[in-house]
């Protein structure tokens, strides 16, 4: 088994980070997502909001996999969260459960407001595969590598969707196009942490304040949703 | 808005994203309440306005999606999640059941006699 874990700060608030983070199928970045379906939705008794998602992924098997075992790299996965706006909480377990066998991936993503109105993300990972052959270290250092390098992908497709409520907020009377909003982007505008089993890399804060933010526009969707013409 | 894993629900899963969503956004900031109780009434009042704004179109992309994800079951096209699925649709019918009853309330309570006691949930 194979362990990740990265946290993660965003310099929006909690109510606009988490509602990226529920619009974040399709973005530029995530290509990959070939579909996305609610397939149960409820309320808890205290309120709070819990979610299934099937999500259809399209997956690239690496070069040295054995032929034909795995017919199709397509993954289909369950995503499970609940959001609680009273304690600021959003909790999101994800799994695949197709291809179980070669490698299992579990993620949990929590978001959580933090100090100064920042938003924490917090995401854990594990790798397991059962496959035998040799194989099984391998398949697991392979699923975190690619676990890795797809974070990268996946926060920048939030901060875009951040930055595109944020901008919606901020100028509600300018309807821009979708270029100009996606060439004033900036996929870092968050410090982060990195902790993996394997390196511990040292804090790399970046410091670039954000603009002043207009609280109180509650149609930031209807305009959001005509920029998000990705597909 | 991605799409559905069939093309025919995109256009219900589309409509019910976009309820979904200006819904969301609202039930993500919640008013500060003074006191436990005014906190229970919130959120009861939020519940309520997404049945009202988007239990339609719910309904209406939730069936077609059921029947897709039942004909994908049926072709072995998701061999590996049967169990999983199964387990998800059975919960979907016991909410069904819940729904049914809240649509269609007894307007007097049944007879003690007749009331089932065992309970399968």
């Amino acid at each position: 088994m194979k362990f990740f874990q990265q946290s993660f700060l965003y310099d929006d608030p909690w109510s606009t980070v988490a509602f990226a983070f529920f619009l974040r199928y399709p973005n530029p970045y995530a290509s990959h997502i070939l579909s996305c379906d609610v397939i149960s939705r409820e309320f808890t008794p205290l309120g709070s909001l819990v979610t299934t998602r099937l999500i259809l992924k399209k997956g690239s098997l690496p070069r040295w996999a054995p032929q034909g075992i795995i017919r199709k790299a397509e993954t289909w996965v369950i995503e499970e969260s609940e959001v609680d706006p009273e304690g600021k909480t959003v909790r999101c377990v994800t799994k695949n459960l197709d291809h179980v066998k070669a490698l299992c991936v579990e993620e949990r993503v929590t978001l959580q407001q933090a100090e100064d109105n920042k938003t924490m993300q917090l995401t854990e990972a594990r790798f397991i595969s059962a496959f035998g052959w040799g194989l099984t270290k391998r398949i697991e250092s392979h699923g975190l590598a690619r676990f890795k390098a797809h974070m990268h992908r996946s926060r920048e497709g939030i901060s875009l969707i951040v930055s595109l409520i944020r901008q919606s907020r901020l100028q509600p009377m300018t309807l821009g196009g979708p270029s100009s909003l996606l060439d004033s982007h900036r996929p870092f505008t968050a410090s982060e942490v990195v902790r993996t089993e394997a390196d511990e890399a040292a804090p790399s804060p970046s410091d670039m304040s954000d603009s002043s933010r207009h609280e109180g526009c509650d149609t930031a969707w209807s305009r959001v949703t005509s920029w998000l013409r990705f597909r | 808005m991605a799409h559905s894993l069939s093309e025919e629900c995109t256009p219900l899963k589309r409509e019910y994203d976009s309820c979904f969503n200006a819904w969301f956004e609202g039930y993500l900031e919640p008013a500060v309440a003074a006191s436990p109780a005014q906190r229970e009434q919130y959120s009861q009042e939020k519940a309520r306005e997404y049945d009202e704004n988007c239990g339609k179109i719910w309904s209406q992309y939730r069936e077609c999606v059921q029947v897709m994800l039942s004909i994908l079951l049926h072709h072995g096209i998701l061999p590996e999640l049967t169990s999983s699925l199964v387990r998800l649709l059975r919960c979907r019918r016991a909410g069904d059941f819940d729904q049914a009853r809240a649509e269609n309330p007894l307007k007097e309570p049944p007879p003690v006699s007749s009331v089932d006691k065992t309970s399968s949930s």
